[in-house]
């Protein structure tokens, strides 16, 4: 099915009214009672077409709201691409949003493992700083000496003294 | 101007031929070829990775870390990129302390990719990654790491090149150690990062658990200082001292002479990696007297106070069993047969027990046979099945040969008589943490060994003999101390005993009232057969000492306190 979208009065319904409207007569009444005529054709080619045309179609050609359905399909129609385009950038920026957010993440898990990497290192290095067999060497390095005997007083010993 | 009718319709079946092409190409692409194209563009795309699990930490009872994995860099090169060779190979080399030649050679190799050194130290990577040089990269690589070199490498082991433990710890508890893998299924950029909206599959891996032992830093490296001075002192061919808490069994330390670094296996001898104290057996000679004496103390068929007459030597089973040195004591108790030594004198004791009731009395105390120990490469000595011996093997087996135990069979029968009895089987674990939480080892007693009487009967005893018997020269000033030496001959290869060939040992607790170490000092082969008792004795004071000081012991006789 296709779909023409016209901005124009619709042709036959233009013809229709043409062919109910009897032919002007320029020779009778001058132009003011042409203008008449015409207004008067006018009106009885309105009323007559109110009688015959469905109601439907009567507002939809109403010269009232001056909105064909033409121009209202246009109108919906541009309104859904419009929306769809919306929606398409909306979803782009979210998901280029998303990917930004996610390279970040593993930029700083990244950043996390090779902290954690470091951490490691420096609690070996830790580890081997506090070992007994290395601070006993700088121990003996500056000269320091084991304490063979530490002298020590009995609890008896000590109230004897008091 | 007319339109040719003829162009029209030429146009037309070039357009229709084309479209027509078009479309037999598309449905071959989207219809025929299309699980195949899907999964050639997906394998561009697509990656499956292992992520490995990171190696639990095992750490001593205090915190201290003994063994753990860091992820080291490993240095990489993509010939190709690299511009000028000889000066990357020279600048590698001046930083890797290596010669330039091999490097170089590397680079030229025309290779796509090579490595140039694996898992450098991280000074090294920072200084090279600091060179900027084009064709250079790293990758991080996962190394154990023994931040206490050799210390406890034995009671450790080692992990192999397939990240597997071996020996010690390692070797015992791998599978627990080790963790389980996980799996990364995701699609990755042309810079291989991961795709954000791409497929994302991951099963996250499982890191192993994290152990602590229940030896103590500071008493291990007592142990090894001493361990390695004895043997530096008696040209020793090989040595240990095993540390036990009689309380619970629990291995505060375990070293091993000769060693090696747990981080140079490769490099190390064969030799140097078996643990003496649980893969070496050897006869225990005098230090054996003590569980012969228990045995008939338990069996109520002598008393510390019984008297025989020692003549030098006595007969059994058509055989003469000299004591030490011909040396004739006369009227002797059975608390003077340890302060002796008295060969003839464990001969009457074992004696007055039988044959059926010594042996029974070896298996009880858990002698020649594996302690259970939570340590891989253990071994279980051997004690003859009773309906092997001969006579005589009441006889040798009392003071100690004819059978062959472990440095830490004997060290647990010796705990068993410091805490009243109980055979506790030694464990190295104090406690592993995994993902469900922290989960305790707890001790085992396998059985009572003796009374406690006769447990406090035998403190006693071996008191004696430390401060007034032949082991004097482990007494300490200020704390009381239970223990007995022992000089074994070395069986040889045709049944007899190698000559002039010895093995020392000291076997002793303190404080002897309420002991807090159990130690056992072995030395094999010591240049001297009496000095490489002594010297045996002298490690166990030095090791004593310090094994106080950290437990910080109150002492228990006056004195000045080491």
């Amino acid at each position: 099915m296709t779909l023409s979208i016209s901005l124009g009065p619709v042709p036959h319904r233009r013809s229709h009214a043409s062919r109910t409207t009897p032919p002007l007569r320029p020779g009778r009444g001058g132009s003011a009672g042409a203008a008449r005529a015409r207004s008067a054709a006018r009106q009885r080619a309105g009323r007559r077409t109110s009688a015959h045309v469905p109601a439907v179609s009567r507002a939809a050609a109403s010269p009232s709201h001056g909105i064909t359905w033409e121009t209202r399909s246009f109108a919906a129609a541009a309104a859904a691409i419009a929306s769809g385009f919306l929606l398409a950038a909306l979803y782009l920026s979210q998901i280029t949003g998303l990917s930004a957010r996610d390279y970040e993440v593993q930029r700083l898990e990244a950043q996390r493992d090779e902290l954690r990497r470091q951490h490691a290192l420096l609690d070996v290095q830790l580890a081997r700083l506090d070992a007994p067999a290395r601070i006993e060497l700088q121990a003996q390095r500056l000269g320091l000496v084991r304490v063979t005997t530490v002298p020590v007083m009995q609890a008896a010993e000590l109230l004897a003294r008091k | 101007m007319p339109v040719s009718q003829t162009r029209v319709r030429v146009l037309f079946v070039l357009f229709l031929v084309a479209s027509s092409l078009l479309a037999v190409r598309l449905t071959q692409w989207q219809a025929i070829d299309r699980g195949r194209l899907a999964s050639l563009a997906t394998a561009q795309v697509r990656s499956d990775e292992l992520i490995p699990a990171q190696r639990g930490i095992i750490r001593d009872r205090n915190g201290a870390i003994l063994a753990t994995t860091v992820e080291l860099r490993s240095l990489y090169a993509i010939p190709s990129r690299v511009k000028d060779k000889a000066a990357t190979a020279a600048a590698l080399g001046v930083l890797l302390g290596r010669d330039p030649k091999p490097i170089l050679d590397r680079l030229s190799s025309g290779a796509e990719w090579t490595f140039i050194h694996r898992r450098l130290p991280e000074a090294a990577a920072k200084a090279i990654a600091a060179l900027g040089i084009e064709g250079l990269g790293f990758e991080t690589e996962p190394k154990r790491v023994y931040p206490n070199d050799q210390v406890a490498a034995h009671l450790l082991g080692f992990v192999n090149d397939d990240g597997v433990g071996v020996y010690g710890v390692e070797g015992a508890y791998d599978d627990v150690l080790r963790g389980t893998p996980g799996r990364l299924v995701v699609e990755r950029d042309p810079s291989a990062r991961a795709l954000p909206v791409g497929l994302r599959h991951a099963v996250p891996a499982r890191d192993g658990a994290e152990l602590t032992l229940t030896i103590d830093l500071v008493i291990q490296h007592a142990a090894e200082r001493e361990l390695a001075a004895a043997i530096a002192k008696e040209k020793a061919a090989a040595g240990t001292i095993v540390v036990l808490d009689p309380k619970d069994g629990a291995i505060l330390a375990l070293a091993s002479y000769p060693t090696f670094d747990p981080s140079a296996v490769a490099v190390s001898d064969p030799e140097a990696l078996r643990d003496r104290a649980i893969a070496w057996a050897f006869e225990p000679g005098s230090t054996l007297k003590s569980i012969t004496v228990a045995a008939a103390l338990d069996a109520g068929l002598v008393t510390p106070a019984t008297t025989y007459n020692d003549v030098g030597y006595a007969v059994i089973g058509g055989r003469r069993l000299n004591n030490a040195l011909g040396k004739v004591w006369g009227p002797t108790t059975v608390t003077q047969v340890l302060e002796r030594s008295a060969n003839a004198g464990a001969v009457f004791v074992a004696s007055k027990l039988g044959a059926e009731r010594l042996h029974a009395a070896l298996a009880t105390f858990g002698l020649g046979r594996k302690t259970g120990v939570d340590l891989a490469g253990e071994i279980g000595g051997r004690v003859r099945p009773l309906a092997e011996w001969y006579p005589v093997d009441v006889g040798t087996a009392a003071f100690g040969q004819g059978l062959t135990t472990t440095p830490l069979q004997l060290a647990s029968a010796y705990a068993a008589l410091a805490n009243g009895g109980i055979l506790y089987r030694p464990h190295a674990v104090a406690s592993r943490r995994d993902a469900d939480g922290e989960h305790r080892t707890e001790p085992v007693a396998i059985r009572r060994a003796v009374a406690p009487e006769t447990a406090a009967a035998m403190r006693a005893m071996l008191t004696s003999t430390v401060d007034n018997g032949l082991a004097q020269n482990a007494r300490l000033a200020a704390f009381s101390v239970a223990g007995k030496t022992g000089t074994a001959q070395i069986p040889d290869a045709a049944g007899s005993y190698e000559s002039d060939q010895y093995i020392s040992s000291f076997a002793g607790f303190a404080p002897a009232d309420d002991p807090r170490f159990v130690a056992v000092v072995v030395l094999e082969r010591p240049e001297s057969r009496i000095l490489g008792t002594l010297t045996a004795t002298s490690a166990f004071k030095g090791l004593a000492l310090d094994v106080l000081r950290t437990a910080r012991v109150q002492p228990d006789r006056a004195g000045a306190r080491p």
